[in-house]
């Protein structure tokens, strides 16, 4: 065990002394998950500024004005008055507001059984989700609109009498819309973008690892010190036992300096420490069982080279590394459950959701170390005579 | 086609051998690439295999190292068999392979740290012996640079002694002069020859005649996977019945000096050509005086004399039908 001890200490005293593998185990991922995470950074607190212009300056319009300002959507909307269409489609196509809302003259007496004027959203192409909410919201007030009318004409129609129909409008406009849909979340945390790309990216560049495993073997073959370690008096399996021991804690440092710094610098949540450590040393595993895989498949460095390169980007596609998996296609969540990084994503999304540790780890930590198994125990009967011939 | 010469063990050698390889045999596939080779090796001696590219001095010394499976045969260093065992022989061989291997990006010491770990030196002990080696290879000033900054000779020394620095009983190099500058060459001959002083037993291969007659004490001569002869330089030079010639300049009557020669005892021919006298014997060196003797008592001034011994090159070339360098 002491020679295997001594070529992990050399290999990783080798890796750390490569500049590109630790760019690449390292700095890679904190820079591309701060990215994705600024990129994506809008899911996690959206708020829009919305023009409204009054061309009605009637009831109605007053009323779909307060509700625009009422104190539950204060955080998601700032409202804004505007004179005329003109400035508000100017402040749309500058950006300084995400959409307006046009009310039109008419639309109070129209609510009287006027003609039908209708209410008007201006949008832009660069803020669509601004466009969606704003829409969103006319339609919640034209819809309450109706109810209220159709209460009134329904009651007019069954007997009550013409002079109560402003008391009757009045008591209809205190109802809300019987049946409506809220939105309560199951988990006690919100997912977040860094979250998730977190782990996501850090396992992916952790993948980048095998690369330089299976490289590094056939390169010490190639010059000679394979051999040379080979002729001193050690047995034969404390080469791989030593690369395997480097390339894990290679991985193990890789990933757990992205929790840290992640945790530290963006307050990214990737649950109680022990649990998330379960998940960082189950995906270390998989990483050396995985370099030796494609250890045993190559023949020379360059062939390593291009497996690693398939088996990183094969992985990461399928275990949604790139897409949050929760928003994935069905087909794409069910091939992800065929990856070990699909199943630590999972865990560690569960984890950053606040799910129960043991929950959230026990079934992908079991995927993983089986995923794991069957990737060395594959290796192994493809290796046997990879170090000695 | 080729036939094996066995000649009488190492003269003067009472000692046991450090290295006995008995009947090894290598096939890959059909090709047999070493065939029944055995070898003996004494402490302080210098062993040469010689022989051209492909011959099976690399298989045969990888066998000897434990980096290749054996078909047969056995490899005993020391009394102890090279078998991947416990008792594993492999901790008494320094192996120096042909390449550069070494670890470019680690300095000087921390490849001969790493490789003394590997033969379990540790402490004050590893320390005090890779300071040893990097004083004998020359590399002292240089001992914190990483390799990748060292020249090809540096290179080369740094990677000799990789080999040196568990203390091994014996050192196998395989052809560690190819490619190396002359004075690089010398250098490295030097320090081999001085192994041997210190009483360390040497393996070495080489394609070169000059090196295995410059250095080397005995020389086994491989061929397509067969030792086909082996001895010190003078026994294989007999054993061909290759003879010296000695190269006589003389003015005056040539050819009564050249029957004068023809007299003397150990003189096996003389003859007249170009204007000077050849004489062939089977011991120029001790010959000389009485060539001297016989040119003054035949009247003859000479001008020159040259003595051409036979050379490996030619012992081989007698031995195979092929020269060395094809």
């Amino acid at each position: 065990m002491r020679a295997a001890f001594l070529i992990a200490a050399k290999d990783l005293r080798q890796r750390f002394r490569d500049r590109s593998a630790l760019v690449l185990g390292f700095v890679a991922p904190l820079v591309i998950a701060t990215l994705m995470s600024f990129a994506f950074k809008g899911t996690d607190s959206f708020h829009t500024t919305l023009d409204i212009v009054d061309l009605d300056r009637g009831q109605l319009s007053a009323a779909f004005v307060g509700t625009l300002h009422s104190p539950q959507i204060a955080d998601l909307v700032t409202v804004r008055q505007v004179g005329s269409v003109s400035a508000a489609r100017t402040d749309v196509d500058k950006g300084t507001a995400g959409a307006a809302v046009v009310v039109p003259a008419g639309f109070t007496q129209a609510a009287r059984g006027g003609p039908a004027v209708p209410v008007t959203v201006l949008a832009s192409v660069d803020h669509t989700v601004d466009a969606q909410l704003a829409d969103s919201l006319a339609q919640a007030f034209t819809a309450q609109l109706n109810a209220d009318r159709l209460s009134v004409v329904t009651a007019l129609a069954a007997g009550a009498r013409q002079d109560r129909v402003t008391e009757l409008g009045v008591a209809a406009g205190r109802l809300s819309l019987p049946e409506q849909v809220t939105q309560a979340d199951s988990s006690a945390r919100a997912l977040t973008a860094i979250g998730y790309y977190g782990p996501a990216m850090g396992i992916f560049f952790m993948f980048f690892a095998i690369g330089f495993g299976a490289r590094g073997f056939f390169t010490e073959r190639r010059e000679g010190t394979l051999d040379r370690i080979s002729a001193a008096p050690v047995p034969p399996w404390a080469v791989l036992a030593g690369k395997s021991l480097a390339t894990f804690v290679f991985g193990l440092a890789s990933l757990t300096t992205m929790a840290v710094v992640t945790t530290v610098a963006f307050h990214a949540y990737w649950g109680p420490p022990a649990a998330a450590a379960v998940l960082i040393v189950a995906m270390s595993l998989v990483l050396v069982a995985l370099t030796a895989l494609v250890t045993s498949l190559a023949r020379t460095d360059r062939q390593a080279d291009g497996l690693a390169s398939i088996v990183t980007f094969g992985l990461v596609l399928l275990g949604g590394n790139f897409v949050v998996l929760a928003t994935a296609p069905q087909i794409m969540r069910t091939l992800a459950l065929g990856t070990p990084n699909g199943w630590a994503l999972r865990g560690f999304t569960d984890l950053s959701t606040g799910a129960s540790a043991f929950q959230a780890t026990a079934q992908p930590a079991a995927a993983i170390l089986a995923f794991t198994a069957v990737t060395a125990l594959v290796a192994l009967l493809l290796a046997r005579q990879a170090v000695r011939r | 086609m080729t036939t094996s010469t066995s000649l009488p063990g190492p003269p003067g050698r009472s000692a046991e051998a450090v290295l006995t390889c008995s009947h090894l045999t290598r096939r890959f596939g059909d090709r047999v690439a070493v065939d029944d080779v055995s070898l003996q090796v004494y402490p302080g001696e210098t062993y040469g295999l010689l022989g051209p590219n492909g011959a099976g001095k690399t298989t045969t010394i990888r066998m000897v190292c434990g980096l290749l499976r054996r078909d047969v045969g056995s490899v005993v260093v020391a009394g102890r068999e090279v078998d991947g065992g416990s008792g594993d022989a492999r901790a008494l061989i320094g192996y120096v392979p042909q390449d550069i291997a070494l670890y470019p990006d680690l300095t000087a010491r921390e490849n001969l740290r790493f490789f003394g770990r590997l033969y379990r030196l540790r402490g004050r002990e590893l320390d005090a012996r890779v300071d040893e080696v990097l004083d004998l290879i020359d590399l002292r000033e240089r001992a914190d640079d990483r390799v990748e900054s060292f020249s090809g000779g540096m290179r080369r020394r740094l990677n000799i002694g990789a080999g040196l620095v568990h203390r091994p009983t014996l050192l196998v190099l395989d052809e560690p002069t190819v490619g190396v500058d002359p004075q690089s060459r010398h250098a490295i001959l030097d320090a081999v020859r001085g192994f041997g002083e210190a009483g360390i037993a040497v393996l070495y291969t080489t394609h070169y005649m000059e090196v295995a007659e410059r250095l080397c004490d005995r020389v086994g001569i491989i061929d397509r996977g067969r030792i086909v002869a082996e001895g010190t330089r003078r026994e294989l030079v007999d054993l061909v019945r290759e003879r010296d010639r000695v190269e006589l300049s003389v003015s005056g009557d040539l050819a009564s000096f050249a029957v004068a020669c023809r007299a003397l005892p150990g003189v096996e021919d003389a003859s007249v050509a170009d204007g000077q006298v050849d004489v062939l014997t089977r011991d120029a060196r001790r010959l000389l005086p009485a060539l001297l003797e016989a040119a003054e008592s035949s009247g003859t001034v000479l001008k020159s004399v040259q003595v051409v011994e036979p050379d490996l090159e030619a012992v081989f070339l007698h031995l195979t039908g092929t020269a060395l360098r094809e």
